[in-house]
């Protein structure tokens, strides 16, 4: 530029939440009033968990702002004929047209009624991102909110095809609906398929990073070397769902072949129900007076309830009980007198016996040997008996963790490999306590920011967490979203997140006519907003999700781009994208994977530049469709009682909004703000929006003490929810029993996963299995697995447009074609960037091949999410996506209702470069 | 006397490209062009196979050949070490990208733009014409070391001081400082660890180190 021109230079700070290991921070350089660069925000190098970097996918946030394929005006469909073959018929209206058009129709889905006659809500919504659009989407919470009833069950694949069962299990045993080690402190992870490196986002890998430099140890088990195998110490080419194999023998080590002296005897006995008697029918041994559970009291030789003061819980035995019950399902009970009761750590032995390392060897692929080793280094590694002072406070220090990948925490096997894994850390004690392995986002019950706000005493001496009833008196016998999470899939819950970690599988086979024999096929919904997500892209079997999509009577598309899902849209609307509004949300706390903060408070999302075209702040389009929708007050209430993240009015504070109005998305950030700024500092440093827009944030301590639940788990006299699971037991006997009264007799496979100790089950032969049963086809034709890798310059990121970030990940193997074995590859007669084609029995890709040594010969991989054919410049790149491949079919939902992002699938050479 | 050199920390690289993508935001390269990246190395056979990344640019040599090479002078050397381009005397006849046994230069002869022949608002802002048709590579960020001289802060350790590769690298695997002082970043590192030279055998005495335990 010439010298001698004025330039005009700033810097602004503002967040990145791309992907759900968010928010990062960063600064924008506007130019003359053009966005031109990202960089770090070292404001926050001193609370930031990774010194205020940010990972590679807000450097493409310029591209996305200026990107000339945007839709920067509210466009009508004007062909009615929708399909992946029809044109659209795009045509430009204007923000009023536009905002009528959904106003009209949505006010007629209120004249009507919220939910249709079959009781579904006739107005759904789907976003993607595992829910990170919200903090990009405004006050659409508060839309929500103010709505009433909404289906939220059209998933785009968020939870059922994302960590699952770790997002319902670990929520219900430690508070933790992600899993991370205490990396910090940790010095022995075994990692099943866990690609940390590439999904952990930025506090994950600088962390790990830092173990790695003091010598950390961590065994990756993976079919291919990912970027994490890559950085690991050992890389184990594990057979391909065979994990669950290897846990179950790596108990048996801990149990079989050493003595319990070993393990961690004082948390077995105090933090678990390991000592728990026992009943015959799968129950509990209960006090027939307090009806609470038994252990066996080595001191007074007695069974006692759990909690009696002053006892010695004998952790192993068979004991003659001489009077005590047992509560079943519904009204079952039994009275028990002169029986012989054995402890739950008995059952667990013996669950495990048969399941040797010599058995898992040949299953596997890893050696007998290798097992062995690393059980014995697991358990020498948890340094049972060490303590780590956490803020004056003494706690247990066990420095070992077991964490698992996307593929192995969903469909058939999550729950053995959940449970297991999690059996592997109570055994030595290293369940939330200094070095083991901890949650960091509580979910389900909420807020997610803090786990210790939502320990309660609950039953039996277990946290607090409540599934949906399944009891006689209070099953609700309604569908409430399509997918009918509150009653298929109690262990999700009521709360908000519970309805989004419901079959959303379930629900676009019902709307397909292929599930839920027993109940009518369901209606689409009269109304379908998409925001920030692709389903016809992220979800399975998508062609045919194209094709039912088609069928919707009304699809707004909150539109970034022409993109597969918006092709059969009725109606476009430009929103403005990340660096174009406003928006104020939690910061800190312990969030997502490894965001463990010791500071928590408030981050600005804030216009950058002014947004381009006619594009629109969310939170403007949100208040406008309220407006006109009539909902005003309704939608203004919802924002004042705390729709924006934290409410406008307590007894402490009042930036309440005026609700008969509507109010610039400027004035309501700026209450936010306010409220936010004043309940972090106790009403001493109020600060409006103008503050957080220099600043970008504000902060205050937050223990690391709360990292940990043992603390408040040891408080409260609880214990964790292991190794037994009664209650899952029970609320499986009791929804069968709710559904078999309902005439449903089609979630029988599902009903069957509610075990108290998961039986192992052969998933190859299981997969074999259901392809020959359900297709016309030979299983031994399909000899390959298919799997998934996370791209971390795409994952999440709504970024597949974006040249840049195509231009760095194509540095990164595997961003261009397939990954195959080198050997196996040469075998068939493909070299490197031959064609091949890819079939599986519901689909077929095609892609140019990527020899690699790194990679089982019986596996393929895809990486990210691709198969683009609207998408401007992602439709030109001509790289496949496994989840056109990925078999949608009820057999293949697991008891909560996720299945396996992989498939079985053949590999051949092909004549094609289209 | 000063001798500014990189490391690249292996073992703690992840290969995320984050360094690529900010020294592209922060130089402005065009699309294809990548004065810093991080390529994915495999070696061995399966199943004994180890997959490595490993940050890669000018490796401003004490003995560059690219500056041995150039006809018009364009390409020297700072008395910090960094190997710097003129791009005024520059002819652009590419020896210099010949003679790099890093391959670590680019010529770029057109206006080239993320999305066909029209530039987005960010590409006219920062638009170079001066790097057309001449030999271009990492500097090092020269003129960020530059400025944050000039505010009395340290390369290597301030980040205003500092290549915006280094800054980035969300695995602190990369590092930036200066050789002769034995008390700084880079000299402690190398002290402490094992480290190598890309093609050493070459004697061009690279100014990048990479930190690893085992040779390649």
């Amino acid at each position: 530029m010439d010298a001698q021109t004025k330039v005009s230079r700033k810097k602004v700070p503002t967040y990145c939440y791309q992907c759900v290991n968010g928010p990062d921070l960063l600064m924008v350089e506007v130019v003359n009033g053009v966005a031109t660069t990202v960089t770090p925000n070292f404001n926050v190098k001193g609370d930031h968990p990774a010194e205020g970097k940010v990972c590679v996918k807000p450097y493409g946030l310029i591209q996305k702002l200026y990107n000339p394929n945007r839709l920067l005006k509210p466009m009508k469909r004007t062909n009615p004929e929708k399909g992946r073959d029809q044109d659209p018929g795009w045509q430009e209206i204007s923000w009023d047209e536009a905002l009528d058009t959904v106003a009209a129709r949505l006010k007629a889905i209120r004249d009507k009624g919220l939910v249709d006659e079959n009781g579904d809500p006739r107005f759904a919504f789907t976003t993607g991102g595992a829910g990170t659009p919200m903090f990009y989407a405004g006050t659409m919470g508060a839309f929500l909110g103010a709505w009433g009833p909404i289906d939220m069950s059209l998933g785009a694949g968020g939870t059922v095809k994302c960590y699952h069962s770790e997002h319902v299990f670990g929520e219900l045993w430690h508070r933790a609906f992600t899993v991370l080690p205490d990396t910090p402190r940790c010095e022995y992870v075994l990692s099943f398929g866990n690609n940390i490196d590439a999904s952990g986002g930025v506090t994950s890998v600088f962390r790990q990073a830092n173990a790695r430099a003091r010598g950390w140890k961590r065994i990756q088990f993976e079919p291919h070397l990912s970027v994490t195998g890559a950085k690991a110490s050992e890389w184990i080419p594990i057979r391909t769902k065979t994990d669950s194999a290897v846990l179950f023998a790596l108990i048996h080590v801990l149990l079989h072949e050493h003595r319990t002296d070993e393990l961690d005897v004082p948390f077995l006995k105090q933090r678990t129900a390991s000592p728990y008697l026992l009943a015959p029918n799968g129950y509990y041994l209960r006090d027939a007076a307090t009806r609470k559970p038994l252990l066996w009291d080595l001191k007074s030789n007695r069974a006692v309830p759990f909690d009696t003061p002053g006892t010695d819980p004998a952790l192993e035995g068979t004991r003659l009980i001489e009077h005590a019950i047992e509560i079943g399902a519904d009204d079952e009970q039994w009275e028990h007198r002169g029986i012989q009761a054995h402890t739950a750590h008995d059952q667990l032995k013996h669950h495990v016996a048969k399941f040797t390392p010599e058995w898992a060897g040949p299953i596997s692929d890893v050696p007998a040997a290798t097992i062995r080793r690393i059980a014995n280094e697991f358990l020498k590694a948890a340094k049972i008996g060490a303590t780590h002072t956490v803020k004056g406070r003494v706690l247990p220090l066990r420095p070992v963790a077991v964490m698992l990948g996307k593929s192995i925490n969903n469909g058939w096997g999550a729950y053995e490999c959940v449970w297991a894994r999690t059996i592997m850390q109570v055994l030595v004690g290293a369940l939330e306590v200094p070095g083991g392995m901890l949650g960091s986002a509580s979910t389900i019950v909420g807020p997610d920011w803090d786990r210790w706000a939502s320990v309660r005493a609950g039953e039996d001496g277990f946290m607090e967490l409540p599934f949906c009833p399944t009891d006689r008196a209070h099953w609700v016998n309604e569908r409430g979203m399509r997918h009918a999470s509150s009653m298929l899939t109690p262990m999700v819950g009521n709360g908000f997140y519970g309805p989004l970690l419901g079959s959303s599988t379930l629900t676009w086979m019902r709307l397909q006519g292929r599930a839920a024999g027993s109940w009518s096929k369901p209606k689409p919904p009269d109304v379908w907003f998409v925001y920030k997500c692709n389903p016809s892209i992220s979800f399975s079997e998508t062609s045919r999700l194209g094709e039912t999509i088609a069928q919707f009577p009304f699809m707004v598309g909150f539109a970034y781009t022409l993109d597969e899902t918006n092709h059969f849209a009725d109606l476009l609307l430009p929103e403005a994208m990340d660096l174009e509004s406003d928006q104020l949300i939690r910061l800190g706390g312990t969030n997502y994977l490894e965001q463990q903060w010791e500071a928590e408070g408030w981050v600005l999302r804030q216009k950058v530049v002014e947004p381009q075209g006619e594009a629109r702040d969310f939170s403007w389009i949100c208040t406008e469709l309220a407006r006109r929708t009539g909902m005003l007050e309704q939608y203004n209430a919802v924002i004042n009682a705390g729709g924006c993240g934290i409410p406008l009015k307590t007894p402490a504070y009042d930036f309440a909004l005026k609700e008969n109005e509507p109010h610039h998305p400027d004035e309501i950030w700026d209450a936010v703000c306010k409220a936010a700024s004043a309940d972090l500092t106790a009403g001493k440093d109020v600060c409006d929006l103008d503050w957080f827009k220099e600043h970008g944030f504000k902060l205050r301590p937050f223990s690391s003490l709360r990292w940990y639940l043992y603390p408040i788990i040891e408080d409260l006299g609880l214990r964790f929810e292991l190794p037994y699971q009664e209650r899952v037991f029970r609320t499986g006997k009791q929804l069968g029993n709710r559904l078999h009264e309902t005439g449903v007799d089609w979630w029988e496979k599902q009903l069957q996963e509610y075990e108290s100790m998961p039986e192992w089950k052969d998933l190859n032969q299981l997969w074999d299995t259901l392809l020959e049963k359900n297709y016309p086809v030979k299983a031994g034709d399909f000899p390959f697995w298919l799997l998934g890798a996370r791209s971390m310059q795409y994952a999440w990121g709504g970024n597949v447009g974006i040249q840049m970030i195509r231009e760095v990940a194509g540095n990164v193997a595997g961003h261009d074609g397939i990954l195959i074995n080198a050997g196996k590859a040469r075998e068939l007669g493909i070299e490197e960037n031959d064609w091949v084609e890819i079939k599986s029995p519901v689909g077929v890709a095609h892609g140019k091949a990527r020899l690699r040594q790194g990679i089982r010969p019986d596996v393929v991989v895809m990486i990210g999410q691709f198969g683009h054919w609207k998408t401007p410049y992602a439709k030109d790149f001509k790289t496949p996506s496994l989840n056109d491949l990925v078999p949608m079919h009820p057999d293949f939902l697991d008891g909560s209702g996720s299945s396996v992002d992989a498939t079985k699938v053949s590999v051949h050479r092909v004549e094609v470069t289209a | 006397m000063t001798r500014y050199v990189m490391i690249a920390d292996l073992n703690r690289c992840v290969g995320c490209q984050t360094c690529t993508a900010a020294c592209k935001h922060t130089n402005a390269t065009p699309p294809g062009v990548q004065w810093r990246k991080v390529l994915d190395v495999e070696i061995g056979d399966y199943p004994d196979v180890s997959r490595f990344f490993m940050p890669v640019g000018c490796q401003h040599c004490a003995d560059p050949p690219c500056m041995h090479v150039c006809p018009s002078t364009a390409t020297g050397q700072r008395d910090d070490g960094i190997v710097t381009i003129d791009y005024d005397l520059c002819i652009g006849c590419s020896y210099c990208a010949v003679a790099c046994p890093y391959q670590a230069r680019y010529k770029v002869d057109k206006p080239t733009y993320a999305y066909g022949e029209t530039p987005m608002k960010n590409e006219v802002e920062r638009f170079d014409e001066r790097r057309l048709g001449v030999a271009q590579k990492c500097t090092f960020c020269s003129d960020r070391v530059d400025a944050g001289l000039e505010q009395g802060l340290k390369p290597g350790v301030d980040p205003d001081a500092t290549p915006a590769c280094v800054n980035s690298c969300i695995a602190n695997a990369l590092h930036f400082g200066d050789l002769e002082d034995e008390k700084s970043n880079v000299s402690e590192l190398l002290a402490g660890n094992t480290w190598f030279q890309m093609h050493a055998e070459l004697g061009t005495e690279p100014g990048f180190y990479y930190l690893w335990n085992k040779e390649p």
